[in-house]
């Protein structure tokens, strides 16, 4: 059986590469149909607020991409409560229909699944 | 069903050692690497909060990263000091491995 | 630099044939890139095109095999958004060869 994998995305869409690498990470998952889930931690939760308009600093549409993560097969999207309520941002404006998660709830999300990648 | 969480950032300019103190569960294990040993520095909240953590959660520190910042001196009881034979070690033992990369 | 002459026009072509510039492409440039492929282009190939550029407009990226299949399926109906029809169409390799037919990048998931 496919081993089940949760990434961790924690950073914004503008601080490197970093957020595209695990969205990256989760497609290439995806396109193999292994169970995935993505957890939207620390400033990972900035990827969900939309519109953005990356094109003012060159930049190609994250959240463009992201919305094509259920066509990938990826309908296992986590947000932190803490996250999102540390940075301000409301969870009824977000981009994708996450689950909104405490800190307990995290821990034993973590738990259910064979492989953690953080990036 | 254990996890060893590795971080190797500094707690002092980045979040990664707060979050994964938040997420770890009581029988997880932690280990320190590169700047993340500046969290054992005397009179800092990090390591203060790495003593009272939970008897249950095993604290690991590198000792060749400890060496380096010359914080083998000052290490509390319940970090425990590894090479990385024992890094191997413990990273065969564990079920899954969190890197905070 | 690998290029394409169409109707008088140098097109750029990234070094495995797919074009440089999303903005490039029309339709003859894409019968010209289908000849290429030994592929003459109906109107069932043309639906797929057509939709493979509207994914790239929304989504901002090429899919792999199954999300092309999954919104074929979403948009066409089951009938075609299936691996046995886009296979048949696309020469085995629907995600590749229709992405580079759409004009669009060589799809970066598919392994």
């Amino acid at each position: 059986m496919a081993r089940s994998m949760l990434i961790i995305t924690r950073h914004s869409p503008w601080s490197g590469t970093s957020a595209r690498e695990a969205l990256d990470v989760v497609l290439a998952g995806g396109a193999f149909e292994l169970p995935l889930g993505l957890l939207f931690l620390d400033d990972g939760v900035f990827q969900l607020i939309s519109p953005q308009h990356p094109s003012s600093i060159q930049q190609k549409d994250l959240t463009a991409n992201l919305q094509a993560l259920s066509l990938f097969g990826i309908d296992e999207l986590y947000a932190s409560n803490r996250s999102l309520a540390e940075r301000g941002i409301a969870a009824d404006s977000l981009s994708l229909p996450v689950k909104i998660m405490q800190d307990d709830e995290l821990t034993a999300l973590i738990k259910r699944y064979d492989h953690v990648i953080t990036i | 069903m254990a996890t060893l969480h590795l971080v190797s950032h500094s707690p002092f300019t980045d979040s990664r050692l707060a979050s994964c103190l938040r997420l770890l569960d009581s029988d997880d294990a932690l280990l320190l690497m590169g700047d993340a040993v500046y969290a054992l520095c005397n009179g800092t909240s990090f390591r203060e909060e790495l003593e009272s953590l939970a008897a249950s959660i095993s604290v690991f520190a590198l000792t060749e990263d400890l060496q380096a910042r010359d914080l083998t001196q000052t290490l509390p009881i319940r970090v425990k000091s590894i090479g990385y034979p024992e890094f191997v070690k413990l990273s065969c033992h564990y079920l899954r491995i969190n890197s905070w990369l | 630099m690998k290029s394409l002459l169409v109707e008088g026009k140098l097109i750029q072509l990234d070094p495995e044939g797919y074009l440089q510039s999303l903005d490039d492409w029309s339709e003859s440039i894409a019968s010209a890139l289908a000849q290429g492929e030994g592929l003459i282009l109906q109107p069932e190939h043309w639906e797929i095109l057509l939709l493979l550029r509207e994914f790239y407009q929304e989504f901002q990226l090429s899919p792999a095999t199954r999300p092309l299949v999954k919104y074929v399926a979403l948009k066409l109906g089951t009938d075609k958004g299936n691996s046995l029809h886009l296979n048949r169409l696309f020469k085995g390799t629907p995600a590749k060869l229709a992405a580079k037919l759409a004009g669009l990048p060589k799809p970066s998931n598919c392994l």
